[in-house]
């Protein structure tokens, strides 16, 4: 995904991303970055709370997005960007993150009332 | 500039946009968020607390459905007029109002209607749980009419988790059951790490597109191969490529789609039945419309400015059909939903064979009929670039599908429950020789799970033919042939795949021999749960007879495809 996500950088600008000012490709990198991490985090972690923290990484790697790309100053003169969009959806992504987040802390809380655990491969009674 | 007069004719001209013309589109959306409000006051007052919370519910989806109906009503297709678009974009282009946006609302909405009778006859929620019950089942539906109706991807992203997280809690209603949680956990968890990795795919899209408004990005796809360097085209390809397909995650987790389906059989058998037949239902159904509103929405740009002149319109939309890349994205999507639909039709259906329980055994009915209602998808996505009157019966077809699968559906899941009630299992060798005690159930049990089967003459036939003949008209006319010759196929044999395990059903409720400690009769036709039973079959069985006024309705559905 990070390396994909470098070349989308790329084919945006055409140029080398390091010898250029801060541009919206540095920003992309690092979503890309986050978005991995979380990724993984969601894959690997056993503990519920640590795969909701990746689910958190994901949606500020996308947020981080958004944002670079409404920013008419980093994306240079002349070429569209999302405009006050890109940041009114980062917006709404962090209040939406945070409700998620409330249920499913709830949620977790309740199955460990259940199973006196937070490991996720514990849940593993339904099958078939 | 005049800062200060641009500032009050912009308030100005959004308070005319939302007062005058959105808000009376609304209306349905309106009476839920009301009803929600109200649920949550009643609990507040000391007087209103003796007020029951399913009638509450039940007077608000009156209204909405009321609403719904009257919008559906309105449209300047109905009763046999011309079934011309009636596109309008409201709140500023962040939600669209057409034809499918009335269907797929009156659908839900009697879906409501249906459903809060349903549950208050059954018993879960019991009357402590009842409020927070009806007021995550009406919040959800709200998200799922903007489902429905998004035009944009922040309504995109808004309306599914809308949709979902009240989902969540509903799945660990039972909070004391061990199952019950589980099911929450692994729906919370996945379903938020599916529309994460949603979210991320839309910002690629979005920033690679210069716009968040479905019919810009549309455009602008058209218009890009031109705007870039034939060296980038390929990675910007690559890009809207790995950006889709991360979209589609997130859809085909709200469809259950294969490969995304493995949460849908442990929530379902961990969640209440009730709470299955929320999800089998509404979501699917606000599902479908969502895919159907991404898929024409990016593949077909229509005229976007309010007040654009049409002739102009029209002609820019011809010459953007044309475009290279437009061709290139409605070929990819016709190739991920139809591979998508293959894929869940086959394992939804092979699964389901080794299930013995009920709940989990229509848990992988879901996943086959979600590939079905793929198949139909595919098939107008394939047909909208070339045929556009074929593309509309495609989409008239699932349509229809999603309104005959409303009542066999519900109506399997209301079956369900009510013999938990009576049996205190929902085992399917629990239902051995209900023939002798309760025959009125079974031959319910008969009509939905035949109709789920596609049998004349119920209901679920006709879907099933309409389906399949979207497929043929895509074969005869070679759009996507190869495709759509392999979905026909898969679609013709899974049909076939799926009678064994419906059927087994039924054949344990009448040959097997009735268990000695049964006592008595375990539910009749004549109560309140037969006549809730009855109310979902008689339409499966009625909507397979007179099937030519609700084919009219998705006619009329269909006619946004264009």
């Amino acid at each position: 995904m990070n390396i994909v996500s470098l070349s989308a950088g790329c084919c945006l600008f055409a140029t080398g991303p390091l010898t250029e000012p801060v541009g919206v490709v540095h920003y992309l990198i690092v979503g890309a970055i986050l978005f991995t991490a979380g990724v993984v985090c969601m894959a690997l972690k056993r503990n519920a709370l640590g795969v909701l923290m990746g689910i958190e990484l994901v949606l500020n790697g996308a947020n981080l997005n958004f944002v670079a790309f409404s920013s008419p100053y980093l994306r240079g003169a002349g070429s569209a960007t999302l405009g006050l969009d890109g940041q009114v959806i980062a917006l709404f992504v962090i209040l939406l993150a945070a409700a998620e987040a409330a249920v499913a802390l709830a949620i977790t809380l309740n199955f460990y009332n259940n199973h006196s655990t937070v490991d996720i491969d514990r849940a593993d009674d339904l099958k078939g | 500039m005049n800062s200060v007069s641009d500032l009050g004719s912009i308030v100005s001209r959004s308070l005319h946009d939302t007062l005058a013309l959105s808000l009376p589109l609304f209306r349905p959306e309106l009476c839920l968020a009301v009803t929600v409000v109200l649920l949550l006051l009643c609990r507040m007052l000391p007087v209103l607390k003796m007020l029951d919370s399913a009638w509450v519910a039940l007077g608000g989806a009156a209204f909405a459905l009321f609403y719904a109906w009257s919008d559906l009503r309105g449209l300047p297709g109905w009763l046999g007029g011309d079934a011309l678009a009636s596109r309008q974009e409201i709140f500023t282009g962040l939600l669209v109002f057409d034809s499918l946006t009335a269907y797929i609302r009156l659908l839900l909405m009697a879906f409501l209607v249906l459903y809060i009778p349903f549950t208050k006859v059954s018993g879960i929620p019991d009357r402590e749980d009842g409020a927070d019950f009806y007021t995550l089942v009406l919040g959800a539906t709200l998200g799922m009419c903007l489902m429905a109706s998004a035009n944009h991807l922040l309504m995109v992203f808004m309306a599914v988790e809308m949709a979902s997280v009240p989902s969540y809690a509903l799945a660990g209603l039972l909070k004391g059951r061990r199952a019950s949680s589980e099911a929450a956990i692994k729906y919370a968890v996945y379903g938020a790490g599916a529309s994460g990795i949603m979210l991320y795919g839309m910002s690629l899209l979005a920033g690679l597109l210069g716009s968040c408004h479905l019919p810009t990005m549309a455009r602008q796809l058209a218009g890009l191969a031109g705007a870039i360097p034939a060296g980038n085209l390929g990675g910007v390809e690559m890009v809207l490529v790995l950006g889709g397909l991360m979209l589609a995650v997130g859809l085909a987790f709200k469809l259950s789609a294969v490969p995304f389906h493995f949460w849908c059989p442990d929530v379902f058998e961990g969640a209440a039945a009730e709470v299955g037949g929320f999800l089998s239902v509404a979501s699917k159904t606000a599902a479908v419309a969502l895919l159907l509103r991404i898929a024409f929405g990016l593949g077909m740009p229509v005229a976007v400015l309010p007040g654009a002149d049409s002739s102009s319109a029209l002609a820019g939309q011809a010459a953007a059909l044309q475009g290279a890349l437009l061709g290139d994205a409605r070929h990819f999507m016709v190739a991920t939903i139809g591979l998508m639909a293959a894929l869940t039709c086959t394992l939804g259906n092979l699964a389901a064979y080794g299930q013995n329980n009920m709940k989990r055994l229509l848990a992988y009915s879901t996943i086959a009929h979600a590939g079905y209602l793929l198949m139909g998808v595919a098939a107008a996505v394939a047909l909208s670039g070339s045929h556009p009157a074929s593309a509309r019966t495609a989409v008239s077809a699932v349509a229809f599908y999603l309104a005959t699968y409303l009542f066999m559906n519900l109506g399997a899941f209301a079956i369900v429950a009510f013999l938990r009630n009576a049996l205190r299992s929902e085992e399917i060798a629990s239902y051995a020789g209900l023939i002798r005690t309760s025959p009125g159930i079974v031959v319910a049990t008969g009509v939905v799970l035949v109709s789920l089967i596609g049998l004349p003459p119920l209901a679920g036939f006709w879907s099933k033919f309409l389906i399949f003949s979207a497929l043929v008209e895509a074969i005869s006319l070679s759009a996507e042939r190869p495709l759509m010759l392999v979905l026909l196929v898969v679609g013709g044999l899974n049909t076939v795949f799926s009678l064994y395990y419906y059927l087994r059903v039924l054949k344990v409720m009448t040959f097997d021999p009735l268990p000695a400690d049964r006592p008595g009769e375990a539910l009749s036709l004549v109560s309140f749960p037969g006549a809730i039973v009855t109310a979902l079959a008689v339409p499966v069985v009625m909507l397979g007879i007179f099937w030519s006024g609700l084919y009219a309705c998705a006619q009329l559905a269909g006619a946004f495809a264009s």
